[in-house]
C-alpha cells in the first residue's frame, strides 16, 4: 500500500471524490461520478504528480442495482496499481465519455464493454459490437441475462435449450433461414 | 432465388450457398468509422482473408481495403472463436475458474491460470509457500520459452520458411513433456491452484530439465542461426510495421511488443509479483519497434528465461507447494486485480466478490486484443503481403483475443 498516493489523490481530488480512498494489498481505489471520468484522468495522465501512462485495463460491472466503469492504470510514482471506478451509472440508459482521447487503445476494450453491457462510451468514433453478431440484440454479461445451464444455483437451472429435441414441422411446412437480412 | 436444403436440419431451406464473402455488410453503418471504411473509392476494392486462414493464427478475419497491392486501410473482424468465458467464469466456483483458463492463450496456459488464481489468493488474503512461487515461476518460464519459440517457427512459416517450425517444434515438444510429467497434460496444463501449485516436482521432470538445460542456449542459438542471418526473412521484416514508443504506449501496449519500441516496461520488474524481486534477469529492449525488432527481442527474452530457470534450480526452498485452503471458498466481498508478464505482455484479471462461492465479476485482459487493434495504425500503406509478417510478429492468440 502507498499511503503516499492516498494523499496525493486526496490533496488534488478532494471533495470530487465519491466517498474514501480505499486501499488493500497493492491496490489504491477511488469512486467518481461518471461525469468526472474525462477530467479525472486527464489530471492523473498529465500532472506529473501522477503521470500514469499506462492504461491497464478498462472493464464494464453490472452490479445488479447500476453500472460501473472500471479502469485499471499504473504508474512510475507509485507502487500501487490505481483502480478508478466511475460508480452509477443509471442500467437503464448507462452513459460514460469515452476516454479515446487520451488512450486510443481504449478503443476496443470500450467496443467490448459495450458489447457486453451496453454501457455507451460517448465521443468512442467506433463504438459497435466486437464480438457478437451485428444483428444480436441482448448484453449478455448483464446479470439479468441468465446462463440457460443446470449448474447448481443459476436461475436458469435446468433449461438446456441446446438438448431440447426438435418437435416435428407439420406436413408441408418447411423452415426458411435466411442468411442475408 | 434458388434454394437448397441445409445439410444440418433437413427442415431447413437456404436461400443462398453460405460460406461466400460479401463486401458490404447486409445492414447500414453503425458508426463513423465502419461508414468511413465501407465507402470504397475508385480504384479500391475490399478484400476479405479469413476466418480460416493459416496465417491467422486461429479464427481471425480481417477485411482490407486495397488500392492495387498497398493497402489503405484494415477492419479486423473477432468472434469467430468467442465462447463467453467470463459469462461462465462468473456462473462457476472460484476453483472451477481457473480450468476455463487455461484454453484463452492455448500456447501459454500457465500465463492464464496465474493471474487468476493471484486475484483470488489476494481476496482471500492467503500467503503462498515460497517453494510454490518458486515452481511457478519455474514452470511459466519454460512456458514463455515454449511459446516464444512457437511465435519463432510460426512467424518464419507464415514467410513460407518451413524448417524453422520444424526445429521449434523439438524444443517446444521436449518443454512440453517436461510439463506434462509434473501435470499430467501436454497443453491445457490446469496446474496452478488457489494457494500453490497442484503437484511437486518429480523425478521425470528435474531429469528432463537438467538434460535439456545442459543443450538448451547452443539449440536456441542453432535455431536463430536459420532465421536471423537469413536474407529473405530478414528483408521481408526490417521497416515493416514500424511504431514508435509514444504510439504504443497510446495503444495501450505491453510485452515484447511494447518493448520492441524502446520502452523497458516489463511487469516482472515494474510491478514485481511472485518471487522475481530475487531473481537476477535483464530486460531487453531494442529501438526499432518493426517486426525484426519484436521477433528478435523474443530470441533475447529466450535466454533470459533460461537465466531464471538457472537460477529457480539454484535457489528452490523445501517445503510444502500448497497453502492451507478450504475447498469451499467464500471470500469476503471485495475487488483484487492481479497481472502478470506473459509471453505477449500484461495478463490481467479483475475479480469482484460479493460473499459467495462464485465470483461476481470476471474481467480478463488479453494483451494480443490491443495489439491486435493496432492494425489500423500499422498496415495502412504496407502491401498485402506484409499483413502476414505483421500478425506473425505481434503473435496475437485468437483463444485469449475473443475469450
Amino acid at each position: 500500500m502507498d499511503a503516499a498516493l492516498k494523499r496525493r489523490l486526496e490533496a488534488r481530488f478532494g471533495e470530487g471524490l465519491q466517498g474514501p480512498v480505499r486501499q488493500r494489498h497493492d491496490e489504491t481505489e477511488i469512486r467518481i461520478a461518471p461525469a468526472q471520468v474525462p477530467d479525472v484522468l486527464r489530471t492523473l495522465h498529465d500532472d506529473p504528480d501522477f503521470h500514469f501512462q499506462l492504461l491497464a485495463d478498462l472493464a464494464g460491472v453490472d452490479t445488479g442495482t447500476a453500472m460501473q466503469v472500471v479502469y485499471h492504470l499504473w504508474s512510475t510514482t507509485t507502487s500501487d496499481w490505481l483502480r478508478v471506478i466511475a460508480d452509477g451509472l443509471p442500467r437503464e440508459d448507462p452513459r460514460v465519455p469515452s476516454i479515446t482521447f487520451l488512450w486510443r487503445g481504449a478503443e476496443w476494450m470500450e467496443r467490448e464493454a459495450y458489447d457486453m453491457f451496453g454501457i455507451i462510451f460517448e465521443g468512442n468514433r467506433d463504438l459497435r459490437r466486437i464480438y457478437m453478431p451485428a444483428d444480436y440484440t441482448s448484453f449478455p454479461l448483464r446479470k439479468d441475462f441468465y446462463l440457460p445451464d443446470d449448474a447448481a444455483r443459476s436461475p436458469g437451472g435446468g433449461v438446456r435449450h441446446m438438448e431440447q429435441p426438435q418437435a416435428p414441422l407439420a406436413p408441408g411446412k418447411t423452415l426458411v433461414r435466411r442468411t442475408r437480412a | 432465388m434458388t434454394t437448397h436444403a441445409s445439410m444440418d436440419d433437413p427442415r431447413v431451406t437456404l436461400d443462398e450457398q453460405l460460406g461466400s464473402f460479401e463486401p458490404i455488410p447486409p445492414y447500414p453503418p453503425r458508426t463513423e468509422r465502419e461508414h468511413e471504411f465501407y465507402t470504397v473509392a475508385d480504384g479500391e476494392m475490399l478484400v476479405n482473408i479469413g476466418p480460416h486462414h493459416p496465417s491467422t493464427h486461429g479464427v481471425l478475419r480481417v477485411v482490407m481495403k486495397l488500392d492495387g497491392e498497398r493497402v489503405v486501410d484494415i477492419d479486423p473482424v473477432l468472434g469467430y472463436l468467442h465462447r463467453g468465458v467470463e459469462k461462465l467464469c462468473e456462473n462457476a466456483d472460484f476453483h472451477h475458474t481457473i480450468s476455463y483458463m487455461d484454453p484463452l492463450e492455448y500456447v501459454s496456459s500457465l500465463f492464464c491460470e496465474w493471474p487468476a488464481v493471484m486475484a483470488y489468493e489476494k481476496l482471500l488474503d492467503i500467503k503462498v509457500p515460497r517453494r510454490a512461487e518458486y515452481i511457478r515461476v519455474l514452470t511459466g518460464e519454460l512456458n514463455r520459452i515454449s511459446s516464444h519459440l512457437l511465435a519463432m517457427g510460426f512467424h518464419a512459416l507464415d514467410l513460407g520458411g518451413i524448417t524453422p517450425i520444424l526445429y521449434s517444434f523439438i524444443e517446444r515438444d521436449e518443454m512440453v513433456e517436461m510439463l506434462a510429467s509434473i501435470t499430467g497434460q501436454r497443453m491445457l496444463f490446469n496446474y496452478f491452484r488457489i494457494g500453490g501449485v497442484n503437484g511437486d516436482l518429480n523425478h521425470e521432470f528435474m531429469s528432463r530439465l537438467g538434460d535439456w538445460m545442459g543443450r538448451a542456449t547452443a539449440q536456441v542459438e542453432a535455431n536463430q542461426g536459420l532465421l536471423n542471418e537469413n536474407e529473405v526473412f530478414v528483408r521481408r521484416n526490417r521497416g515493416v510495421g514500424t511504431i514508435d514508443s509514444q504510439t504504443a504506449l497510446k495503444m495501450c501496449w505491453t510485452g515484447p511488443n511494447l518493448r520492441a519500441t524502446g520502452v523497458p516496461f516489463d511487469i516482472r520488474r515494474a510491478h514485481p509479483y511472485s518471487v522475481y524481486p530475487e531473481l537476477d534477469f535483464d530486460i531487453p529492449t531494442r529501438s526499432e519497434g518493426d517486426s525484426l525488432a519484436r521477433y528478435l527481442l523474443r530470441i533475447d527474452e529466450i535466454k533470459q528465461s533460461l537465466r531464471i530457470i538457472d537460477q529457480c534450480l539454484h535457489q528452490m526452498p523445501d517445503g510444502p507447494v500448497m497453502a492451507q485452503v478450504p475447498r469451499l471458498m467464500r471470500p469476503r466481498p471485495g475487488r483484487a486485480f492481479a497481472t502478470v508478464e506473459g509471453p505477449r505482455g500484461q495478463y490481467s484479471i479483475y475479480a469482484v466478490s460479493d460473499g459467495t462461492d462464485q465470483p461476481f465479476r470476471f474481467r480478463i485482459h488479453d494483451p494480443s486484443f490491443l495489439h491486435l487493434q493496432s492494425f489500423t495504425l500499422l498496415m495502412p500503406g504496407q502491401l498485402l503481403a506484409d499483413w502476414m509478417t505483421i500478425n506473425a510478429s505481434l503473435d496475437p492468440i485468437m483463444g485469449g483475443i475473443d475469450k
